[in-house]
């Protein structure tokens, strides 16, 4: 697990929220911008889950095997999934689906944190 | 009254703000089935009633993310009774939580009133209600002009 990309995928998924919110209230659909914003923070997200994947194979084992793995197939699923379901409405709630999603995804990081290295 | 096949509803209950609820719904379903099913194959002894609820909760979402995203007038009924039954759910099992915490040793995304999860339980069932209700209206002032 690299410390500072789950820090980096927070900041940039909150940022995300925050530009999508504003979207929202300016009253404008998904543009190609924020595909592409959603694409970078996607590539981040599977860069996470990519090294713990691989520090998995080297035999490093958390507490919850099981939930750490279905924890990180949800963050894996979660940005390319609310980009595609948010791409298709043609109007503000576009946006507004990818700032929900891209709320929770910090939360999600925080338990992929915890279950990765459990505070003893 | 020409074009009465293709009622508004067919394809508004999934759009607009249907298509952020249904979001939230989906991944509500996704999170109390999991957490769940988890905890029903890690841990059945120690609360199957509270775990049973959390599986219990997570399909009745996902009945009511799939009702909503539909958008048919059989989907809108589905929709409709699946977000009310999750009504009942938040506020019997929130009411039961607090005045016989025995029952719940451990939480339920409904426990508290869904304070675990920012009370977006609580929250959704009453837009979710509103949601299909404004549809209901457009479809019905479709069908009258």
């Amino acid at each position: 697990m690299v410390d500072w990309l789950t820090m980096t995928i927070q900041m940039v998924s909150l940022a995300m929220a925050v530009w999508c919110l504003v979207s929202t209230f300016r009253d404008q659909p998904m543009l190609v911008p924020h595909l592409v914003g959603m694409g970078v923070l996607w590539l981040l997200v599977l860069g996470q889950v990519g090294a713990i994947t691989v520090a998995m194979v080297g035999g490093e084992r958390p507490g919850e095997t099981v939930m750490l793995v279905s924890y990180l197939a949800t963050v894996a699923l979660l940005p390319p999934a609310c980009a595609v379901w948010g791409f298709m409405e043609r109007s503000k709630w576009g946006p507004a689906v990818i700032a929900f999603a891209c709320l929770i995804l910090p939360v999600l990081m925080v338990r992929v944190e915890q279950l990765w290295s459990p505070v003893v | 009254m020409s074009e009465a096949p293709d009622p508004v509803g067919d394809r508004t209950l999934r759009t607009g703000p249907g298509r952020l609820l249904v979001a939230v719904y989906a991944v509500f379903a996704l999170a109390a089935t999991a957490r769940g099913s988890y905890q029903l194959a890690t841990r059945f002894d120690e609360a199957p009633l509270a775990y049973g609820l959390s599986v219990l909760a997570g399909v009745i979402y996902l009945v009511a993310a799939v009702g909503l995203a539909r958008a048919g007038r059989t989907s809108r009924l589905v929709a409709l009774v699946s977000v009310s039954v999750e009504m009942i759910g938040v506020l019997v099992v929130g009411a039961l939580s607090v005045l016989a915490a025995g029952a719940f040793p451990d939480d339920t995304v409904w426990s508290h009133f869904g304070s675990g999860y920012l009370f977006i339980p609580l929250v959704l069932p009453v837009l979710g209600l509103w949601w299909i209700l404004q549809v209901h209206r457009m479809d019905l002032d479709a069908a009258r002009t």
